[in-house]
């Protein structure tokens, strides 16, 4: 069947064979192989087990702790420090999964520092940093030794000295934050000297074979894949190194970005080698790196903050895509309703992750998502100096500006360090709120696939689409990537919290799926850049509609959050509020 | 086709790229070097190693620092 190379998404009619030779099952294949593989590794043939005694035995010091005294003491904390260390990540699969994924990093003034790092050069920053270590350590030391003569002071009175107990509170409290700095100094000293070239040919070929097996499965030219894969490869690892360039990185211009632009000026100018378009295969890697992505949509998550988190992510966000949505088609007449919903979606969810999501559902074309995703960083990069400085300008509670920016900036980096800016609490208040509305992605692609084959495609063809031919029409990436939300969903929820973070979260997430999905993502992206045209993308920036449509929207956003956040955090739950 | 020959088509590449490139690494350096609040947001994001490219949230390490915080300071003791 011929394909239209310009649309994120193929279908046809359905066959049995479409679960061996379609790109959309082949994807959900590829993902949930490699899911399968880090569940086991991190399950049945890894620490589980282990790590739940681990966890036992500290959840009794903490009870114990808890019924002893009214505050949570020092041996509170260093079981829950205990916890924390538990990582599947850490253990031989991780550090190997790890090493064989890991992506160029951060530089300052030499691009190669992103790529390798001698023995001397490790040294020579470890040694920088140990001065700060050394006084952050000095400092939790004494933090520590007042924590615990306050604490002995008040467990000398029974715990019953209600300002013995708030002192030793207080000086725990001290000690922790003290701690966290030492901590945090401690990582900068623990610079080890590394050469990523090996590893990457490594994971290219790997790649190459991955991929080149499913394009052989759809029935093309293995050969002309592989062949091709590397300059693709080159494409998304020169992004990776210079999007690692700090200053690059404080204005939100990442490796995603790079890509694109590289890709870009390469097909605009010498243009694309025509040996390197067969393995541009843009749909093949969004469509596996979302089926990875499912794995990270936990829908528990969404009560992290109580229901005011809920009102301020899942109810303000569906209220802003549908309005900025009909806005685009009513008033702004956006003759392209898929560029409409990418921008609505990318724009009131989370920004980059959403439009690649909500593009691969609704078949929205490869410059439509380049656009949205541009114009998405312009204003994030905007919005992440903007606003600290207003709230900070106009005095607003801390909470209220976290949840605020949490609701309306799109990428989650960006979020936390507008947050920071303004403090800790609004920190991890903004952070909160945009991990909730993260979720939100899974549901949205979901929801905009359904809309798209029942309502849009059918007004386009002119007749009424029954429940066969939806089903023809259903982009099925979309389920796998809603069957691995679930799944994780219900496996993180049984798990419990703590052995959730170890296993899950440290394991086989950040130990496994996500290294892929990262450089599933950084493929298309470089994939997407190097067959884009910039006459078409001028064509759909006609008339700056586009623009309209985020700036209305973000200002609808803007506004409606506001307004949410400040009756659910200060009106409806100020006893939330006043705890955080 | 590409009408252009090859050293045209190379001069526009090297342009185009030297352009991006003199944006991000000499422009925005200059700019936040000369904008306090600038200069001041790269020293605090480099000292607390925040990334503002990341897009999603299992690539933000604040993200699970805040849930651990709200986590426990919202659980009923």
């Amino acid at each position: 069947m011929a394909q239209d190379s310009n649309v994120v998404i193929d279908h046809g009619k359905s066959q049995w064979s479409d679960l061996w030779k379609k790109e959309d099952y082949l994807a959900i294949w590829l993902g949930f192989i490699i899911i399968a593989v880090c569940i086991l590794a991190y399950t049945s043939f890894g620490p589980k087990d282990e790590f739940a005694a681990k966890i036992q035995a500290a959840n009794e010091i903490q009870a114990a702790e808890a019924a002893k005294a009214p505050f949570k003491t020092i041996a509170w904390y260093k079981a829950q420090d205990d916890k924390g260390k538990l990582r599947g990540s850490s253990t031989p699969f991780g550090k190997f999964a790890a090493h064989w994924t890991k992506k160029p990093g951060a530089w300052t003034s030499n691009p190669l520092d992103a790529l390798m790092q001698s023995e001397e050069q490790a040294k020579a920053k470890n040694e920088k940093a140990m001065p700060k270590y050394e006084e952050a350590k000095g400092k939790a030391e004494a933090a520590l030794t007042a924590a615990v003569a306050a604490e002995e002071a008040a467990a000398g009175a029974m715990f019953k000295d209600t300002a013995l107990n708030e002192d030793a509170s207080a000086k725990i409290k001290a000690w922790r934050d003290a701690n966290k700095a030492a901590g945090d100094a401690k990582k900068k000293t623990e610079n080890k000297a590394f050469n990523l070239i090996p590893s990457l040919i490594g994971l290219c070929v790997f790649l190459a074979l991955a991929f080149g097996v499913g394009i052989a499965m759809m029935g093309k030219n293995m050969m002309e894949f592989v062949q091709g894969f590397t300059m693709v490869f080159l494409v998304a690892v020169l992004a990776y190194v210079l999007g690692g360039q700090a200053i690059s990185k404080q204005y939100g211009f990442g490796a995603e970005a790079w890509g694109v632009v590289l890709g870009m000026l390469i097909a605009n100018t010498v243009g694309t080698p025509k040996w390197v378009l067969p393995s541009c295969q843009v749909e093949f890697f969004i469509k596996t790196g979302l089926v990875l992505l499912g794995a990270e949509v936990l829908f528990n998550k969404i009560v992290a903050i109580g229901i005011p988190g809920i009102f301020v992510a899942w109810v303000v966000t569906p209220i802003v895509i549908v309005v900025t949505y009909a806005f685009g088609q009513t008033i702004l007449k956006m003759p392209s309703r898929t560029l409409n919903i990418v921008i609505s979606a990318d724009m009131s969810v989370c920004g980059t992750s959403a439009a690649i999501a909500t593009a691969a559902a609704c078949r929205a074309k490869k410059e439509e998502l380049t656009l949205s995703i541009g114009l998405s960083l312009v204003f994030t990069a905007i919005m992440m100096i903007a606003m600290p400085a207003f709230i900070k300008a106009v005095g607003m509670p801390e909470v209220l500006g976290g949840a605020w920016m949490g609701g309306t900036i799109d990428s989650t980096g960006a979020v936390a360090a507008a947050g920071a800016f303004l403090g800790q609490k609004a920190m991890y208040v903004a952070a909160t709120i945009k991990m909730i509305q993260n979720v939100m992605i899974g549901v949205t692609a979901f929801c905009v696939a359904l809309y798209w084959v029942t309502k849009v495609e059918a007004t386009e063809t002119g007749h009424t689409v029954g429940a066969g031919e939806i089903w023809h029409r259903f982009p099925k990436f979309v389920l796998g990537f809603i069957a691995a939300s679930i799944m994780f969903s219900i496996l993180d929820q049984g798990m419990g919290k703590d052995l959730g973070d170890a296993v899950m979260e440290h394991g086989i997430v950040r130990g496994g799926t996500r290294l892929l999905r990262d450089w599933f993502f950084a493929l298309s992206f470089a994939a997407i850049g190097l067959s884009t045209n910039f006459r078409e993308l001028a064509k759909y920036f006609k008339g700056g509609k586009p623009v309209i449509l985020y700036v209305c929207g973000q200002s609808f956003n803007l506004a409606l959050t506001l307004a949410m956040a400040y009756v659910m955090f200060y009106v409806v739950f100020p006893e939330i509020t006043a705890k955080i | 086709m590409n009408p252009q020959s090859l050293p045209v088509r190379l001069r526009n590449f090297v342009l185009a790229l030297g352009m991006a490139l003199a944006f991000v690494y000499l422009f925005l350096p200059m700019l936040t070097n000369s904008v306090g609040v600038l200069h001041r947001m790269s020293l605090y994001l480099a000292d607390n190693g925040i990334d503002p490219t990341r897009y999603y949230y299992t690539d933000v390490e604040q993200v699970k620092e805040g849930e651990n915080y709200l986590y426990e300071v919202l659980k009923q003791r």
